[in-house]
């Protein structure tokens, strides 16, 4: 079910209803949630639901052996057999066949003829997320960060809350298990800010992300593009997975909110940044957390010396990378993001505060490093990376040119815009923030041009697929 | 114990409230309410702009076929200098070449090809319109069909529709069901096909959109070659599909009367059938073509029949069964040329 459908408009809408005669009692609000998830997953597909309850219940019942255990070596058994499966069921559904089909490529590059049988899997829609979420909590309960939970039901709404489920954020246990076993309060201003979230996360989907899709498969679906299409074709992909997965994230935490919930926040104006480090506290930060938490950290962080560090980064944001698909076009987005981390990492260290032309300058640098990242991330092979590169030498303008210009102006300027507002007003809710008549002014006219531009097939988000 | 204490918990959420609402009705009518009263001023605005005049007429070129409908419709009804006018299905489009058919023919011609969607009496549309804007000018018009054309049992109801809508200057009607509806309802449709689609160009699909880039463009190129359009594509004979049992639908009798109704008289209708990839046809299909096209020609009434054109051509001239490429439309048009240049003798 997607949010940018009329089903999902009914689902919620009644939904609502139910919550509202929910209110008097958590359990029964907590069943609501979680069968609700459940409706809200299994409208894909319900045979991977089972899929979803089996990591739900595996991990709530580690996580009640590792905290009754107090022997290291039976919790480290537990941690191990819990990560397994978790990494297993992902290993298994998302990368077997990448596996499969690299393995078969490197053996024929050493001579040896042979031909892989890749298996016919379908990928479960949000393992990715889930999978993440259900390892932190485990993580945290054998770290003793947090005790595990007794409360089933919450655990389960915890890991299925259907404002996040398949795409994120990936929320921490820490923050977000505990709302469940507590009466949330929903404000005025709460019920504010999730209206506004919800319409600005919908605009972005619908108005940006999905009128920029044509144009970025016009020019990486072409066979030889030319280089200015090229560089048009990687700035309108930047905008429309921005505002494909920043506009579901805006969704997810609108939702919860005018359920009470608080989702943490996934995007802080990457397209600010300065410096690589600084994109990836911007950009995904639920992700980006994660894998400092659990995997950069837990490999020893910048504990162990400069090459170590530099090693660690790299690791981390490889990881990373393949965390988003089973292709190297991903492991290589992965490895040119850890490699700016690592290059920049000295020079941020020792350099001294820079006025307004160095930081435009930083800016420059930055984003032209991120788009290059963004080429490499929406090619999908190596060749594709080859011929795209290659293009971008040959200065030939289409006949086409301007009304592809024309159009990316219409459909990013907005975004934009609204970024540079959101970042000069120093507030991401500036908008919910503003007196009632102006806010529902813009509200009204954001309803206008997602009615306008919403499609008879809903598109799916992108980072569905990951 | 463990289990008392547990039971004790779930007693004590069952007695925890879910959640606490710490606003009115009248607030939550404002936050909720208020955008959606501004979407339905706004809604109620463009209605209101339509019906009094102050919106542009709609034109709605929001993908291939509707710009296609409205760049062929809006020429039928310019004042032009074209004698001769083509008109057929998207074979007829793609497979003749109004620019070099005109050199050819030394005289002026202008291709009105739809889509196999529509049905003759559509095309009759355009020839009647056409021969109403440029009284005494037209002198012949080219029924071009495919075979593939000839045995659809029914013409597309959302292009007919479109074609109507835009030739009496309505508005697109809802499709899509409970969400078209609303959208529609809403002034969705108004505001794409009176503003956003005169604005902003559509990006066309796949190698349609690589090879003519955006609705506009398409448009531009369609008035830069009188009418004709070029299939980008390749034949691909292993992926064709379907067969080549082609047969005259019965619909086309009385369709055909109502063509021959709006061609005016003195206009000489000529009619022809265009080619089929050579690989996909039995050996009977030249014979089977012409039984086909002398049958339609006598519901058509039909003045000349364009019985010399080839009835199947090789496949690497073809973009898909029913379009040349640009190389065959070259050659098709040669032959056409000839062919008529003996039908139209005086």
């Amino acid at each position: 079910m997607l949010f940018n459908s009329v089903v999902f408009l009914q689902f919620f809408g009644a939904f609502l209803l139910l919550y509202y005669l929910a209110r008097n009692n958590l359990v029964a609000r907590n069943v609501l949630i979680v069968l609700a998830s459940y409706l809200f997953y299994g409208w894909w597909d319900y045979r991977f639901l089972s899929l979803l309850v089996f990591s739900s219940l595996l991990d709530y019942g580690v996580a009640r052996a590792l905290d009754r255990c107090a022997i290291p070596g039976h919790r480290k058994l537990w941690l191990a057999l819990s990560l397994a499966t978790s990494l297993g069921l992902l290993g298994f559904f998302k990368y077997c066949n990448f596996f499969i089909d690299s393995a078969a490529v490197l053996l024929t590059q050493l001579g040896l003829h042979v031909e892989p049988r890749t298996l016919n899997i379908v990928l479960p829609v949000g393992i990715s997320f889930y999978t993440f979420q259900t390892m932190s909590y485990t993580l945290d309960v054998y770290r003793r960060t947090m005790p595990a939970t007794r409360d089933l039901l919450g655990f389960l709404a915890y890991v299925a809350f259907f404002p996040q489920l398949v795409a994120g954020p990936i929320e921490r246990a820490s923050r977000l298990l505990p709302q469940f076993s507590q009466t949330r309060v929903i404000t005025r201003q709460r019920l504010i800010e999730g209206v506004w979230l919800m319409i600005w996360g919908m605009f972005k989907k619908v108005v940006v992300a999905d009128n920029l899709a044509p144009l970025v498969e016009m020019v990486f679906d072409h066979p030889a593009p030319a280089g200015p299409m090229v560089i048009l074709g990687t700035v309108a992909f930047a905008f429309q997975i921005y505002g494909d997965f920043s506009g579901y994230s805006d969704i997810a935490r609108g939702l919860a909110s005018v359920l009470g919930f608080e989702l943490m926040l996934n995007f802080n104006l990457p397209y600010a940044a300065t410096s690589p480090r600084d994109f990836w506290r911007r950009w995904h930060i639920s992700l980006s957390t994660w894998l400092r938490d659990y995997l950069y950290i837990a490999l020893g962080g910048n504990r162990r010396g400069v090459w170590r560090t530099r090693f660690n980064l790299l690791a981390t944001m490889l990881l990373g990378g393949l965390w988003h698909g089973a292709a190297w076009s991903f492991v290589l987005w992965g490895l040119w993001h850890g490699l700016g981390l690592v290059l920049t990492r000295p020079a941020q260290s020792h350099a001294p505060a820079a006025g307004p032309r160095g930081r435009l300058l930083r800016w420059a640098a930055t984003m032209l490093f991120v788009l290059y990242g963004w080429l490499l991330f929406r090619a999908g092979s190596f060749a594709h990376i080859v011929d795209l590169t290659s293009a971008l030498a040959c200065w030939e303008w289409p006949a086409w040119g301007r009304s592809y210009l024309m159009n990316l102006m219409t459909f990013t300027l907005p975004l934009a815009l609204a970024q540079l507002g959101q970042a000069r007003a120093g507030d991401l809710m500036a908008p919910a923030r503003w007196p009632a008549s102006s806010r529902a002014l813009l509200q009204g006219i954001l309803l206008l041009a997602i009615v306008v531009f919403w499609q008879k097939e809903a598109a799916p988000f992108i980072y569905f697929q990951f | 114990m463990g289990g008392t204490s547990a039971k004790a918990m779930t007693t004590a959420r069952t007695h925890l409230r879910s959640h606490q609402c710490v606003f009115t009705a009248r607030d939550l009518a404002a936050i909720a309410g208020a955008p959606l009263g501004v979407l339905l001023l706004l809604a109620a605005l463009f209605h209101l702009a339509a019906a009094a005049g102050w919106l542009p007429a709609p034109r709605p070129t929001l993908d291939m076929d509707r710009t296609l409908l409205i760049h062929q419709a809006d020429s039928s009804r310019s004042r032009l200098d074209a004698a001769v006018i083509l008109v057929g299905d998207s074979s007829c489009l793609m497979d003749v070449s109004a620019p070099d058919l005109t050199r050819l023919l030394g005289q002026s011609v202008l291709n009105l090809g739809l889509l196999s969607y529509l049905d003759l009496p559509s095309f009759g549309i355009l020839v009647r319109n056409y021969a109403h804007a440029n009284p005494a000018r037209l002198e012949t018009v080219v029924v071009l069909l495919h075979p593939e054309s000839l045995r659809l049992q029914a013409p597309s109801a959302y292009h007919r529709a479109q074609l109507e809508d835009y030739l009496s200057g309505r508005d697109a009607r809802a499709t899509g069901g409970i969400g078209g509806r609303l959208q529609t309802a809403l002034g969705a449709n108004l505001a794409r096909g009176r503003l956003v689609a005169r604005l902003i160009p559509t990006p066309l699909s796949g190698v349609y959109g690589r090879f003519y880039g955006f609705t506009h463009d398409f448009s531009r190129w369609l008035e830069a070659h009188r009418g004709s359009a070029i299939d980008p594509q390749r034949f691909d004979r292993a992926r064709a599909q379907g067969n080549a049992e082609y047969r005259l639908a019965q619909r086309l009798e009385s369709e055909s009367r109502l063509l021959r109704q709006c061609v005016p008289s003195g206009v000489r209708l000529v009619v022809g059938l265009t080619p089929v990839p050579r690989s996909f046809v039995g050996a009977d299909h030249d014979a089977t073509c012409g039984r086909i096209l002398e049958q339609w020609a006598k519901w058509l009434k039909a003045d000349a029949v364009l019985a010399g054109l080839p009835a199947s051509m090789p496949d690497e001239l073809f973009a898909s069964v029913t379009h040349l490429t640009a190389e065959g439309q070259t050659l098709f048009t040669q032959r056409l040329a000839a062919e008529l240049q003996t039908a139209v003798q005086p």
